[in-house]
């Protein structure tokens, strides 16, 4: 009965989604405060009904209800508890549903947590939120049915899929959604405004703060998605300019962009139309992530093409919603009024030169994602494109907006002076040229692009520093009320310095990791000692093991640095039986910020097993940065306060030295 | 019937998000730019207090008011002009309670019964195989025991149990891996073997591969006598194209067979395909059809005597001849059934001087002449 209320509660959300896609809208544009007032409630509803499918769906697995085709196909009875709750979502079926309860879950935050959100724009804003929704139950009930039953019910389960058997991977898919589906409020508070004709100051007010939710998951997902491939693949790139992370990576790009575009618009009231259309673009490319991951097109354009039933199904709602978008923004933009204007030097140029380059960054990404797929679909031809095309079109796009990271921070709103600018941030300046300095001369001129690489780093750290500490004003108040002054700094700085000093880490990490990696691959016998960047690694035997549901072959390995042992390892190749499937574990000895990386290959006849070792020196900066503009993100979340950009009077401004 | 009334409170708490707050609503509206005022206010006050923490000076404060101070001028100019606030008509509103009454009902329970299965009840693993016993299904048994025998892989009575049920299931890999797993912890006897070596045969679409050779010769050297490895062995030389080794292999097979064993006519036509004669022996070992059908027509006196003489020619052939432990415990059997208790006794102990040599035989001649309560 469990499973087909639960089949019952979809359909019913599904009808429901299409009066709420009406009523409030139309109440909206009537201005009726009746037809408004269903919005909230029906989004919390909606919200109740996904949930109790969602809820129902995880109970079948959990107790091996095989009489459910989903059941039976991606779970089994041996599986652990975690995995079976993970194998939800772990399967296309499950994973859209989890999709749209994460839809519906931000509408009803809209609803619960919006009570000063103007009630026309929330009506009209849930209203297109149940648009995407009713597409969505619309493609689940139609050809992606997780509720399907089988009669007679199988005795087992088909599968224990290995590779989905990992804690990373059980986080990870929700992670990145409420990421790409969190963007999906911004999109409908565009649409929204479009509709209404409005574009006001409480249209910027409450978009920031959600716009800013769904970039700090889509960040900590990515991050969290590049950290288990690296540890879970066995060869330690932790970012493979892979299709399916592309797919993540530009709503991230095009999402930051959107961060501070609205913040501008916010502050300044400018740049509105632009906002509009970065939130149109940054859920666009969310669904068409969505898409890419969904329907199978990236294994092949023509298994895609061979059952495209699914593939056909989202490839309509994506030209709907992004057509249907863009063209009512062609339609109802010009009529929306300008706001704010501002000089080309100001806090508002350094963002829109942000947009720019963040846009351009994106459209890079885009090109090496899709032109392969077209060239596939158009010519038959089989490329790929591979992290050369992105470290020449990405990295040089990238390098800029670095740079100018720190200026942005300093500039005034409305008209900025750049000298000045340069003159506070000299510090930030001193610290980057000494760390390219003492880079270059450490590991040799042969290393001057990495030493220029981590000065640029040094450089966005000390910069962002530079600026909260330059507004504490120690020199002036001396220590004592500097602190103070630091302390009651608006939280939403401190978001700022974190982000972009969190920014400066993660290049550091990537640089780093990839100038001054070394890796070793031997082939040991028990007993001998292999040697990377200074850590004797002793082998001391292999042996075998059972696990739960695996066998696998574990190796042994001291570690020692100058002589005294610091780590043991113990790196493995598994292999899950019921699937015949081989995995490797690779073990990992972090020494500080650097991590030293361990994968066995193949067992030889004669004994010998071979190894492969990395040393990446600072690579768990990487994540750490990412973690650090994350914790800016709920920092600047944190603080509620309107925002406004003060502008400083013409005849104030200092004028620099001649 | 409980799960309609469940959908029902499921639906009527939808219709009902949609039509209590169309009914607590107020009937009036706000103009939007009355919103735009409210943030603008807001910000003012903002700047006050950024202004009293120290966080902009004067100058930025003053400037940030003018700005603020003109949109509001601007918002209240858009205000004014739109003051027409007027509601309006209660066609939309009917439609929209029609829609939650009628519409979402209906709709949802008719696309539910073109999608759902409401008479299939949920069917979670742990109740069914609670309830296996009582239903039998040969599947659930299966998936009890292979519970079992996941946890604790090591008992190879188990896999012995589950290894001829997974045969008869056609679960041939299965089967092998079990009896793989028997052998490995009860040890190795002919029996075992020989299953071991049918079910790799049978998996391997009756091609007798190397690893069933060795299981079937490990069987013969346990048990020289055993029928089933010989014939798969047989089978092998056969396919491994070695003729006449497989014609001296099916005859001696023959030999050995009384005749009325199922696998005696797969044996005389393999013989025949390889072009190779039945031996004497197997022509007429035990009773023909002939003398079966005779014996349904005969009277109880007849037939009576139809089997005696079938026994004496036994004896006849296991006296000339000599003979397995089988056929000499068939004939005890045959004495006792009979009800001659003197030729039984004279039978155990003539089997028993037989089958001296052979330890195995003689245990199973003890424990018969005990049961039958035959002194040896």
């Amino acid at each position: 009965m469990i499973v087909e209320i639960g089949h019952y509660a979809l359909v019913l959300a599904f009808v429901l989604s299409l009066v709420q896609s009406v009523v409030p809208v139309y109440g909206a544009l009537k201005a009726d405060n009746r037809l408004m007032a269903t919005a909230a409630p029906v989004s919390g509803m909606l919200f109740l009904l996904v949930g109790l499918s969602f809820a129902a769906l995880t109970a079948a697995y959990l107790s091996s209800d095989f009489s459910v085709v989903n059941v039976f196909e991606n779970s089994h009875s041996a599986k652990p508890l975690v995995y079976k709750i993970s194998g939800v979502w772990g399967n296309h079926e499950g994973s859209m549903l989890l999709w749209v309860l994460i839809l519906v879950f931000f509408g009803s935050l809209v609803a619960a947590f919006g009570r000063n959100i103007p009630d026309v724009l929330k009506a009209a804003t849930l209203g297109v939120q149940a648009w995407i929704t009713a597409a969505f139950l619309a493609f689940i009930l139609a050809t992606s049915n997780p509720f399907l039953r089988l009669l007679p019910a199988p005795a087992e389960g088909q599968d224990l899929n290995p590779i989905l058997q990992d804690l990373g991977l059980a986080i990870h898919p929700p992670l990145l959604y409420l990421g790409y589906v969190g963007f999906s409020i911004t999109f409908a508070f565009a649409v929204a405004a479009l509709i209404l004709g409005r574009l006001d100051a409480a249209w910027a007010r409450w978009v920031r703060p959600w716009a800013l939710l769904a970039w700090l998951f889509l960040t900590l997902g990515i991050s969290m998605g590049s950290y288990w491939a690296y540890y879970e693949l066995g060869w330690g790139g932790w970012w493979f300019w892979d299709p399916v992370e592309n797919a993540s990576f530009m709503p991230w790009l095009a999402g930051t962009a959107l961060l501070h575009s609205a913040l501008v618009m916010e502050k300044r009231s400018a740049l509105k139309i632009w906002t509009v259309l970065l939130a149109i673009l940054t859920f666009s490319l969310s669904l068409l992530g969505t898409f890419l991951v969904r329907s199978g097109v990236l294994t092949s354009v023509h298994a895609f093409a061979t059952d495209p039933a699914r593939g056909v199904f989202i490839l309509a709602i994506l030209c709907v919603f992004i057509g249907g978008s863009l063209a009512l923004y062609a339609w109802r933009a010009p009529a929306l009024k300008q706001g704010g204007i501002f000089a080309p030097v100001s806090r508002e140029g350094a963002l829109v030169l942000n947009n720019l380059l963040l846009t351009a960054a994106c459209v890079a990404v885009f090109v090496g994602t899709l032109y392969p797929l077209a060239l596939e679909a158009l010519a038959n031809d089989k490329i790929s494109v591979g992290p050369p095309f992105f470290n020449l079109t990405f990295g040089p796009i990238m390098v800029p907006l670095l740079m100018v990271v720190p200026f942005g921070q300093f500039l005034a709103w409305k008209r900025g002076d750049l000298l000045a600018v340069a003159q506070r941030l000299w510090a930030a300046f001193a610290v980057a040229i000494g760390a390219v300095l003492v880079v270059a001369w450490s590991q040799g001129v042969e290393h001057v692009l990495a030493a220029l690489g981590i000065g640029l780093a040094f450089w966005v750290i000390a910069g962002s520093l530079s600026e909260i500490l330059s507004r504490a004003r120690f020199r002036d108040v001396g220590l004592a009320t500097g602190i103070r002054r630091l302390a009651g700094l608006p939280r939403s700085a401190w978001g700022t310095v974190l982000g972009h000093a969190g920014l400066g880490v993660s290049v550091l990490g990537i640089v780093a990791a990839t100038a001054f990696q070394t890796e070793a691959i031997r082939t040991l016998k028990p007993g001998e000692t292999m040697t990377i960047s200074g850590y004797d690694l002793t082998f001391r035997g292999i042996a075998p093991r059972r696990g739960p549901n695996y066998v696998e072959d574990v190796a042994h390995l001291e570690v020692r640095h100058g002589g005294t042992l610091v780590s043991e390892l113990d790196p493995a190749k598994r292999v899950y039986p019921a699937r015949q499937q081989p995995t490797t574990e690779s073990a990992i000895a972090t020494y500080g910020f650097s991590q030293l990386y361990l994968s066995v290959g193949e067992v030889r006849n004669d004994g010998g097993v071979d190894m492969r070792a990395y040393y990446k020196p600072l690579v768990t900066l990487i994540w750490l940065g990412t973690l650090v503009m994350a914790a800016g993100g709920v920092v600047s979340l944190s603080d509620r306060r309107l925002r406004v950009g003060a502008p400083k009077s013409g005849r104030a401004q200092p004028v620099p030295a001649e | 019937m409980m799960i309609w009334i469940a959908f029902a409170l499921l639906t009527a708490l939808a219709a009902l998000s949609v039509l209590v707050p169309m009914a607590r609503a107020r009937k009036e509206t706000v103009s939007p730019a009355a919103n735009d005022a409210e943030v603008y206010r807001a910000q003012l006050h903002e700047v006050e207090r950024d202004l009293e923490r120290g966080l902009i000076d004067a100058e930025q404060a003053e400037g940030a008011r003018t700005e603020i101070a003109r949109r509001l001028i601007a918002a209240g100019r858009a205000g004014s002009s739109q003051e027409s606030g007027e509601a309006k008509g209660e066609t939309s509103l009917r439609f929209a309670r029609l829609a939650a009454i009628a519409m979402l009902p209906l709709a949802a329970v008719g696309l539910y019964l073109e999608l759902g299965s409401p008479d299939i009840p949920d069917q979670p693993l742990a109740a069914r195989i609670a309830a296996a016993d009582a239903n039998t299904d040969i599947n659930l048994l299966v998936a009890q025991v292979e519970r079992h025998l996941a946890e604790n892989p090591q008992d190879g009575r188990g896999w012995e149990v589950l290894a001829p049920v997974y045969m008869r299931l056609g679960r041939t890999t299965d089967a092998v891996n079990a009896y793989r797993s028997a052998i490995r912890l009860l040890g190795s006897d002919a029996r075992r073997e020989t299953d071991f070596g049918e079910a790799l045969t049978i998996a391997n679409q009756g091609l007798v591969s190397a690893e069933a050779r060795v299981a079937f010769e490990k069987a013969v050297a346990a048990d020289p006598k055993a029928a089933k490895p010989r014939f798969f062995l047989a089978i092998a030389l056969g396919q491994e194209g070695k003729t006449q080794e497989a014609i001296a292999a099916w005859q001696a097979l023959l030999a050995d067979a009384e005749g009325n064993e199922p696998w005696v006519e797969v044996a005389l036509s393999e013989l025949k395909k390889i072009g190779g004669e039945p031996p004497a022996a197997a022509s007429a070992p035990g009773p023909s059809v002939e003398d079966v059908e005779a014996a349904g027509a005969m009277s109880d006196e007849e037939r009576a005597q139809m089997i005696g003489e079938m026994v004496a020619r036994l004896d006849e052939r296991l006296a000339r001849d000599g003979g397995s432990a089988e056929e000499w415990m068939r004939l005890i059997r045959a004495y006792q059934v009979l009800g001659e208790k003197d030729k039984t006794a004279a039978s155990v102990k003539r089997a028993a001087a037989a089958l001296r040599d052979d330890p195995a035989a003689s245990e199973a001649l003890r424990s018969l002449a005990q049961e039958i309560g035959v002194p040896l």
